[in-house]
């Protein structure tokens, strides 16, 4: 026997013996007996440490939990951030008394106007930006504008720098909460662009997961108008609403929209907002009140130092320590502001507006939350107040999809699936049998490493093992086989051609080897745009599908040629059985 | 056993195709008159997946929700009718955070409370679903494209058109069936579609691979008889390899449960006609550019 063929055995039993070693954890259910351990204290048997503590990564759609993917609107952000740089060149303009008729940004391209200036103005006020926004705005001139105006837009690099940036933050900001909240195996990622993918397994209680996740987290103190009554308040918006047929509901987009159509009927500087009638029983909004509030913000959320939940009367309540400059501000507020309400707006809403009775000079406030049950109230307040103490969101998010799943679904889609393809590589395995005979049991051999491989791979990467991962080892089987029919096809033809067992086994090995490498190498190709293409339950598929095919060229070619190998030299067979 | 036939496949081509054109073009004419059924992956909306302690049947659960804001959804059963489990698919409403809950109340106010159980709930917002719509058709022919390429290269180019409109051939067919009996259209079907790319991709090659041996002994009185003769000696293989195939997809269609049942429908679908596209229609279109190639050579050259 030659040296090369030892080699080969020696490789083949190692990869076997690893494999096994690998995939033992999660044949006999180790991960869940150790939980049990943990939980009730008892010690493990001494095996349990000698293999690797992960076996395979189930699937959400198999274990069950909560697939998020949210998208990050970095528009507002970057916006709010152009108002910056536009109150900066405002200050400048004021400092350097350059006159000038209008600045303003036009949102939709985040262009900063500036009309009316002088010629040596505009290009006195170019050197400025010139020097210390070189990198960042950048005028743009369209045919017509007068000389005078000066717009600015971004830089297309700083652009896409600050989306990154906020798209960026608002991930750190969702794991850090996610983290507090504590869930066992989280996986938190950037999904392209825009989106954070977000997984947790084995959640009980999907709906305060994504509102903690969601909530922007901005807390913001507003000194309420009243110089209008709640009653005309409240006829002024539902006639808002009639005549411009803005839809029910009280979300971020439908009150600004309010607030556009009634610019001019309220205040200047004053905006609406509405404290959300909520029934917990129902789980419905039912109203909201419309108030009238200062648009500047007196105090910020900012500006806390920490929040922390408190009981008082049986009632939870997060209470609020500011730090230096808030407790300034928010003394300087209340002491301006006496007898006057103080709106505290959560998200853009108002949770509630108590009147300043006296100055607090404290740098303390405290946010109660209405009325439910009490166990609701506390894990709403607990909530509040890791949301609170991580800071808010950077942009808002939306939710682009989600998935929960319950655990009595996987369970049962994996019984059955693992059925199917038990029940399929059985049915693959008998008709390679009855057609192919001994060699049948060969092509059966290589089938079984092959999944034994599949397996093992799974654990070792420890890629994520999905519904459809399952159905890709099921094709797995029924495809792997196509390799060994090639090459016994093949070798066939050459024994009816009246060649030697030993040179028609060599012609058919060598003959179907570069189609089998052909026709897989074409069907891996679909597999990696799949992938490419995929979400989480179709991205296994494609990992399933690319490492059966690949691991079958090893177990189908190289293992079964082993075993030809062998018998045509040790036992200087006369026939073979194909 | 399949050994030594000579049946001739390319003298009954013509008829062959003739039936290919008409069912590929049946085909997109039923995917532009009949649409259709997207699953939430492609439109957005909610799925919702409730197992019953109860056998209960979809016109039971519609007449639960008939009073409910759900009262257009789309009820299907789904796995075996001895799991009691159904599938709710509605399009998304403006505030679709309580969705779930609102849900499962209106079926516990017919069925009882702790009767239902909510087993799975998906949401897509519609501007994903559609976004990802366009990415599915994309990477379809992307796909096509890259197999093109790939033959192109491995081969020679006569060899691409042929194996990729066997692909096209076998997309739109599963496509057409699909709009035919309303069949949900999501991203699994899409993970079948590339599948059944992969798969149809692979019996061709194993066809052209046959007459790239034979090379030497084409001319343009031969080629038939050459591609014949490939296509007969690879028949045993080509039969065999669907075969175990297709044992394995009926296996997942009937024991695999809902989710997979759909995928599988698909990919028994793919595989028949994947079978038949690389003998009926893969290898006459090489004939065919192969016999026409000196005149559209020659067509080149006169510009």
């Amino acid at each position: 026997m030659s040296n090369s063929w030892k080699y080969k055995l020696a490789l083949l039993a190692l990869l076997t013996v690893v494999s096994v070693y690998l995939i033992v954890p999660t044949i006999f259910g180790f991960s869940g007996r150790r939980q049990d351990a943990e939980a009730t204290g008892e010690t493990l048997p001494w095996y349990y440490s000698v293999f690797p503590d992960k076996g395979i990564n189930l699937g959400l759609d198999l274990r069950g939990g909560i697939y998020l993917e949210f998208e990050v609107l970095s528009d507002k952000a970057i916006t709010n951030k152009v108002d910056m740089f536009m109150a900066d060149l405002e200050r400048w303009m004021d400092r350097e008394k350059v006159p000038y008729g209008s600045i303003r940004q036009e949102t939709k391209g985040n262009v900063i106007q500036i009309e009316g200036l002088s010629e040596a103005d505009a290009s006195k006020l170019m050197d400025y930006v010139g020097r210390y926004y070189g990198e960042i705005l950048v005028r743009s001139a369209k045919p017509g504008t007068p000389a005078g105006s000066v717009d600015l837009g971004l830089q297309k690099s700083y652009k896409k720098f600050l989306h990154n940036q906020i798209v960026k933050q608002a991930l750190e900001k969702v794991r850090n909460r996610i983290d507090r909240y504590g869930v066992a195996e989280p996986s938190i990622h950037r999904l392209g662009s825009d989106r954070i993918a977000i997984e947790l397994p084995g959640i009980k209680d999907p709906d305060r997961a994504i509102g903690l996740i969601k909530k922007a987290g901005q807390l913001e103190f507003k000194i309420v108008d009243d110089s209008m009554s709640e009653p005309d308040l409240a006829k002024m918006v539902a006639d808002a609403r009639a005549e411009k047929e803005i839809p029910e509901g009280f979300s971020l987009e439908t009150v600004e929209t309010i607030n556009e159509a009634l610019a001019g009927k309220i205040p200047d500087g004053t905006e609406v907002a509405f404290e959300i009638q909520f029934d917990p029983v129902q789980r419905k909004t039912t109203g909201g009140v419309p108030y009238l509030i200062k648009r500047k913000a007196e105090v910020t959320g900012e500006m806390l130092k920490n929040a922390q939940v408190n009981i008082k009367d049986n009632e939870p309540y997060v209470s609020l320590t500011f730090d230096a400059q808030g407790s300034q501000l928010f003394g300087e507020t209340t002491t301006n502001n006496v007898g006057k309400r103080m709106a505290i707006l959560l998200d853009g809403n108002v949770t509630k507006a108590p009147v300043i009775r006296e100055p607090i000079l404290g740098g303390q406030a405290q946010i109660t939350l209405g009325y439910g049950r009490y166990d609701d109230l506390m894990a709403e307040a607990e909530d509040l107040s890791l949301v609170l103490q991580e800071g808010a969101l950077p942009a808002q998010l939306v939710e682009a999809t989600k998935t929960v799943v319950g655990p009595s679904l996987g369970a049962d889609s994996i019984r059955q699936g693992t059925y199917a393809t038990i029940v399929g590589a059985v049915l693959v395995c008998v008709f390679m049998l009855i057609y192919y005979r001994w060699s049948g049991v060969i092509a059966n051999g290589a089938l079984a490493l092959n999944l034994l491989f599949i397996l093992a791979g799974l654990a070792l990467f420890q890629a994520t093992l999905t519904l459809p991962g399952i159905a890709g080892i099921a094709l797995t089987m029924g495809m792997a086989v196509d390799a060994n029919v090639l090459i016994y096809e093949r070798i066939r033809e050459e024994l009816r051609a009246g060649k030697s067992p030993k040179a028609a086994v060599d012609s058919g090995y060598g003959n179907a080897m570069r189609t089998i490498i052909d026709a897989n190498i074409t069907t891996m190709i679909a597999g990696v745009v799949l992938y490419q293409f995929g979400t989480g339950p179709i991205k296994g598929f494609a990992v399933t599908l690319i490492m059966g095919l690949l691991i079958s060229m090893y177990t189908a070619c190289v293992c079964t040629r082993m075993v030809y190998d062998y018998v045509i030299v040790k036992w200087r067979i006369k026939r073979i059985s194909v | 056993m399949i050994r030594n036939t000579r049946i001739p496949f390319i003298k009954y081509s013509p008829a062959f195709i003739a039936l290919s054109v008409l069912v590929v073009l049946g085909s997109i004419v039923l995917m532009f008159t009949k649409g259709f059924n997207y699953g939430i992956d492609f439109e957005g909306g909610a799925k919702l997946a409730y197992q019953f302690a109860q056998p209960v049947t979809e016109g039971e659960v519609r007449e639960a929700l008939a009073n409910s804001p759900f009262a257009e959804a789309s009820v299907v059963r789904f796995g075996q009718a001895k799991e009691n489990r159904m599938s709710i698919k509605v399009t998304l409403p403006e505030k679709h955070a309580q969705i779930g809950h609102q849900m499962t109340a209106a079926l516990e106010t017919k069925f009882g409370e702790g009767q239902v159980k909510l087993e799975r709930e998906e949401t897509v917002g519609p501007r994903v679903g559609e976004e990802m719509r366009r990415k599915a058709w994309l990477t379809i022919i992307f796909s096509w494209l890259l197999m093109l390429i790939y033959i192109g290269y491995r081969f020679d180019f006569l060899y691409g058109p042929g194996a990729v409109l066997a692909l096209v051939h076998d997309t739109v067919i599963v496509l057409g069936v699909f709009a035919l009996l309303g069949k949900e259209l999501n991203l699994t079907i899409l993970a079948a579609l590339l599948t059944i790319i992969g798969f149809s991709i692979n019996d061709t090659i194993v066809v052209f691979d046959r007459i790239r041996e034979n090379k030497a002994r084409i001319s343009k009185s031969t080629i038939k008889d050459v591609v014949n003769a490939a296509i007969n000696s690879t028949l045993a293989r080509t039969l065999i390899t669907s075969f175990t195939l297709l044992l394995v997809v009926l296996i997942l269609f009937f024991k695999g449960g809902g989710t997979l049942h759909d995928f599988a429908f698909a990919m028994i679908v793919g595989v028949v006609v994947g079978t038949y596209s690389s003998i009926f229609v893969a290898s006459p279109t090489y004939i065919g550019l192969y016999e026409a190639w000196p005149r559209i050579r020659g067509l080149w050259a006169k510009r």
